[in-house]
């Protein structure tokens, strides 16, 4: 619509795939996709893609192919680019790349956060690929390092995405859209986050030190390891070893928890300022008590210390992080309401004052039942409060389908179990949060709401920003 | 033996100097030699002493009747062979060389020692979790009775090299031999003990990987110990005798008492930890050296005038606030801890009580008998072994409480000392009493010494030889005085221990044999309400049984029992419903608190981070509640996790 900005999060189930439309006069319009990913079938995407490609974007001047300006990958998880496939975006001639800085392999100062990746990788993989069982939460953990992952990731860092090759940028906090090379009419887009110096801001002392003991023990015990020494005990039977080896502590395992930590960390976040609105794209972004003490480093954290200027006001529109995870949205519910990282989330979505609606959006890419705890049914009630496009969805869903019955679509633990005065935990979550306004979400929005099968449909949930004429 | 010049001077030199003494040159090419003790310094002449020569089949004959012979007798005939070792960690022989290394620490021998180093109950498996590789293991010489790498001796001159792994490998293997040696004398448990799982040896494993843990855990029958890197040095856990025996005591009381694991009374997984702190402190003490310097710090010299220092304060102050050594100098009481504290602090209540007892019976002992102080020391140690030992088997099977404890160390000591001229048993009482254990009621009843005649008795009488022989045979003896023993009608039940102990006391006096029955069977409840989360609706057991020990004349010199709801007809089944509310309470506790939870690990290992307290397993449609190992070393990790939060992945 005419001089509207246009943000459409696809439904792609647990995964991002936002796209952007910041309006000049139609063919002049500036067209972006911020990651494209999921943690299910790529198929959802290639349909994405496909529709994106035939029914929105313009065509390219100097060719035969549509013309998409600028590709995000905030971060390297595959529910954000397992979808950035050369094989989806043929057609589509991509003008600009952005990446976070931390996936620059040459980045001097990711060094170490790289090795740490790399060897949790290598474990994660050899988990993999050694057959043995798994439970969910590692079947979740060794997803994350698939081999889908490395196809999207060469794509974007050699430019090959689409159908002409890029140079791409690798983008930290501080930088702008002037900068990078990307003018965008009445429009500013700022990179918050992450900092420059990757290891230094979330790798960490404690990490680091363990990181090092363990590879120094590693190299003094190869020493003395004989070349011929049997990979099995001679004084325990195998069957007894294997048992020993799967209950020892496996620092790669750690790592590999450490790391998918980080990665969410050092997502490229985008303010992107037009026609006096402020948008946020957080990426995966987590926040954390411990900043204080020094102990883990998350990016909500460190923005509010390095980036706050640009954190004080009110957002027209932030993309919730992480699919509506309790660490991706600074909110404690834990402390006073101006206290820790409350004061982020009161700058950027105040609750309005008085008998006055919010005039905040926001969208949650999510899809329940993934993940017990994502998204967090009180943590979208408590946004429900701040943003003006909410919706009951129990009524709403009850007005779709009359045979609707939420006691028995009820899923989701709420992230903190409350007992004696509430009702139980597999009654908590869903049910009791339905009732409260949530934000627009994918999967409840979706006709198969959120259910495990992909209707096969491309489905997604709009927002529309106006000039800010105040 | 007779005399012998020290030319090294082992009195003013600390360690053996390689370099001097012929026979170690030698050694460096073969294996010592025997001959004249001439010029050796007195540990090459100890080891080297002519006199009695024993062929290998001569040794192994004797082996068999080490039973009779005393401990200078056994080092003579070599069925007790000494090591180097670090006495408590090499930090402690750096600041404190006469203290730190200890050259003759003596263990066992037997026929079968193997490489690894490997025993009858522990083998050293050096498999380093990180690396994926395995060690050289340590490599037995029967021939000099020491283990070797490369051919040469292991001993102090390699520990020097502070990767040294073979070294390692031998330190944790002496340690723990000489621990189980200790803990199966008749001093202590009088009997071989058995370990909690199926099978019969112990997994060491001294370089597990790089962490700040070490730790016990059954399901894979193992001692894992780690290394970590702090002001500069790198620590292996495997080195400190204090984190190896308070592992070791976990592996014993799960041993002896293994339906603990499954309770989920924060009280028992504290008495856990005591058992662990309990060893760690008691085998220091047992050490000539270490108690040398704890006599000169408490320092009983009646011509002195200057301010003594209590036992636990004096120790408090040496072993310098090592995590593992829950402190002693504290004054907490029941009253004062709660299950919120955690099983580490609720722990120090009955840690400080054994040191309140040991130095009210070290002073005691000094006014009443006259002796020196070190010699009172020595007893008094000795004595406290004994009495914390013994009452381990007056325990019942199941969610044993500090209450439990108290009642076993009383009768064990009654039982010791029957006649006890200085009233040691009313320090014993005091002591409980004042820290919370035993309320002001018990404490008056107790004072009352038990009437053998008035014990419980059985209706049906058998003969303790016949009990003692079988299960089988235990069972009837129970199954025909159910009622006495307020075992249900209708229950069936399991005997699921029974063994003979032969025990002495301090002073080296035998005491009557003693027979000990465990008996456990399940009772069901169902967790009906919202206060037990997520395990609303569902089933899970109480563990109900009981502890009974017989005398050689078939009297029961004790029972110790955790009633159900059943079986107690006579006094409304009271005691029983009581229990049951209390398991429900703390039940719901456990799960309020996030105590509850999965371990995260695959075939590789496991995620050592967010660690419950305890696991949960569904079994034949019911919860079943476990103890999980506790990884770290620093406790206030596992104090401050809260499972609240789901593990989580950031994905």
């Amino acid at each position: 619509m005419g001089n509207q900005l246009l943000i459409r999060s696809y439904n792609v189930g647990c995964g991002d795939c936002f796209y952007i439309r910041i309006p000049n006069g139609a063919s002049k319009d500036f067209h972006i996709l911020i990651d494209c990913g999921t943690k299910d079938d790529p198929d959802v995407l290639e349909q994405a893609i496909a529709h994106l490609r035939d029914n929105e974007l313009p065509k390219d001047a100097s060719g035969p192919n549509k013309r998409l300006d600028l590709v995000v990958a905030t971060h390297r998880h595959e529910d954000h680019i397992k979808g950035f496939d050369p094989k989806y975006f043929k057609g589509i001639s991509v003008k600009n790349i952005w990446i976070t800085a931390a996936m620059n392999s040459k980045h001097e100062q990711a060094k170490k956060s790289l090795a740490l990746h790399a060897m949790a990788e290598q474990e994660m993989r050899s988990l993999a690929s050694s057959g043995l069982s798994l439970s969910p939460e590692l079947r979740g953990l060794v997803g994350l390092y698939g081999i889908d992952n490395k196809k999207a990731t060469d794509a974007l860092t050699t430019g090959t995405l689409g159908a002409t090759k890029v140079k791409p940028k690798f983008v930290h906090a501080g930088q702008t859209s002037g900068k990078l090379g990307v003018k965008i009419k009445n429009t500013k887009i700022t990179v918050l986050a992450p900092e420059l110096d990757i290891d230094g801001y979330y790798l960490g002392k404690e990490l680091d030190a363990t990181i090092r003991g363990m590879q120094q023990g590693r190299v003094n015990f190869n020493k003395v390891t004989g070349s011929n020494t049997p990979l099995q005990p001679l004084n325990i039977s195998p069957a007894e070893f294997r048992t020993l080896q799967s209950r020892m502590i496996s620092n790669g395992l750690a790592f590999a928890v450490d790391d998918s930590s980080i990665q969410n960390n050092v997502s490229a976040v985008l303010l992107i300022e037009w026609e006096g609105r402020r948008l946020l794209f957080v990426g995966d972004a987590e926040w954390n008590n411990g900043y204080a003490e020094g102990k883990k480093n998350c990016s909500w954290n460190v923005m509010w210390e390095k980036r706050q200027k640009h954190l004080t006001s009110p957002l027209d529109f932030l993309k919730i992080g992480h699919h509506g995870s309790h660490n991706a949205t600074p909110w404690d519910r834990e402390a006073g309401p101006d206290e820790g990282v409350n004061q982020i989330l009161n700058a950027i979505l105040p609750l309005p004052a008085g008998n006055k609606k919010p005039t905040a959006q926001c969208i949650i890419s999510t899809k329940r039942k993934q993940y017990d705890t994502i998204p967090d049914a009180e943590l979208l009630a408590e946004l429900g409060q701040r943003v003006r496009n909410t919706r009951n969805y129990q009524q709403h869903l009850k007005n779709l389908d009359s045979s609707f019955k939420p006691a028995n679509d009820v899923f989701n633990y709420s992230v903190i179990k409350e007992y004696s005065k509430q009702p139980s935990p597999r009654e908590v979550g869903d049910k009791g949060w339905l009732t409260k306004d949530q934000p627009f979400r994918t999967d409840l929005e979706s006709s198969g709401r959120g259910s495990a099968e992909w209707n096969g449909k491309v489905e997604f949930v709009e927002v529309n920003l106006k000039p800010n004429t105040d | 033996m007779s005399s012998i010049s020290p030319v090294h001077g082992a009195k003013s030199k600390v360690f053996h100097n390689n370099d001097e003494c012929p026979v170690y040159k030698k050694a460096k090419k073969t294996t010592l030699i025997a001959g004249t003790t001439k010029n050796l310094c007195q540990k090459c002449a100890r080891l080297n002493e002519p006199g009695i020569k024993l062929t290998p089949e001569n040794r192994r004959n004797l082996y068999a009747s080490a039973k009779y012979l005393d401990t200078d007798a056994k080092k003579k005939f070599g069925l007790q062979i000494p090591f180097e070792i670090y006495l408590q960690d090499p930090q402690v022989a750096f600041d404190n060389p006469t203290l730190g290394f200890d050259e003759a620490f003596y263990v066992n021998w037997e026929p079968g020692i193997t490489d690894g180093p490997t025993s009858a109950r522990f083998t050293v498996v050096d498999y380093n979790g990180d690396a994926e590789t395995l060690g050289t293991p340590a490599s037995w010489d029967s021939k000099s009775s020491q283990f070797l790498y490369n051919g040469l001796p292991i001993n102090h001159s390699a520990a020097a090299n502070k990767d040294h792994f073979q070294f390692h490998q031998v330190n944790v293997w002496v340690v723990l031999q000489r621990a189980l040696m200790q803990v199966e004398d008749s001093l202590c448990l009088g009997r071989h003990v058995p370990w909690g799982f199926p099978g019969n040896r112990l997994i060491v494993v001294p370089h597990a990987g790089y962490g700040q843990n070490a730790f016990y855990d059954r399901e894979s029958k193992s001692l894992q110990f780690y290394y970590f890197d702090s002001g500069g040095h790198r620590i292996y856990t495997c080195l400190s005798s204090d984190i190896i025996n308070h592992e070791f005591g976990h592996a014993i009381l799960d041993g002896i008492r293994p339906y603990f694991y499954e309770s989920t009374l924060v009280e028992t997984a504290a008495f856990h930890e005591f058992t662990g702190d309990l060893t760690a402190i008691l085998m220091v003490m047992r050490n000539n050296k270490f108690r040398k310097g704890l006599a000169e710090g408490t320092n009983r010299d009646l011509k002195a005038a200057s301010a003594l220092n209590s036992i636990a304060e004096q120790f408090g102050s040496m072993i310098d606030e090592k995590p593992y050594l829950r402190t002693a100098v504290n004054n907490l009481t029941m009253e004062k801890v709660t299950d919120e504290d955690g099983p580490h602090t609720m722990s120090e209540v009955l840690t400080g009580t054994m040191f309140d007892i040991l130095d009210r019976f070290a002073r005691s002992y000094y006014r009443d008998r006259k002796k020196t102080w070190p010699q009172t020391l020595f007893f008094t140690i000795q004595k406290m072994q004994q009495l914390a030992f013994q009452a381990l088997d007056f325990l019942p099977p199941v969610d044993a409480t500090f209450n439990d404890y108290a009642r076993a160390v009383l009768r064990s000591f009654e039982l010791a000392n029957p006649v006890d001229p200085h009233h040691y048993y009313n320090i014993i009482l005091e002591a409980f009493h004042k820290r919370g254990i035993l309320t002001g009621r018990q404490e008056s009843e107790l004072r009352k010494r038990v009437d053998l005649r008035n014990t419980t008795q059985p209706d049906i009488r058998y003969s303790v030889n016949d009990i003692g022989r079988s299960r089988a045979t235990a069972y009837m003896f129970l199954n025909d005085n159910r009622r006495k023993f307020n075992i249900p009608a209708n229950q069936d039940f399991e005997v699921v221990d029974l063994y003979d102990a032969q025990k002495c006391t301090a002073d080296g006096r035998l005491l009557p044999k003693q027979t000990i029955l465990q008996y456990l069977w399940k009772e069901e409840v169902l967790l009906k309400g919202k206060r037990f989360g997520e395990f609303d609706g569902e089933l899970t057991a109480i563990s109900c049984g009981g502890t009974i020990v017989f005398d050689e004349n078939n009297v029961i010199l004790f029972w110790a029992h955790k009633p159900g709801t059943q079986g107690d007809e006579d006094n409304g089944n009271r005691n029983g419903i009581l229990r049951r509310n209390k398991f429900l309470e703390k039940l719901t506790h456990r799960i309020k608190s996030g105590h509850i939870g999965a371990i995260i690990g695959s075939g590789k290992g496991l995620l050592g981070t967010m660690i419950p307290q305890m696991t949960v397993e569904r079994k034949s449609g019911r919860l079943d509640f476990r103890l999980a190992p506790h990884f770290k070393l620093n406790d206030d990790i596992e104090n401050n996790f809260k499972s609240n939060r789901k593990w989580e992945i950031s994905s």
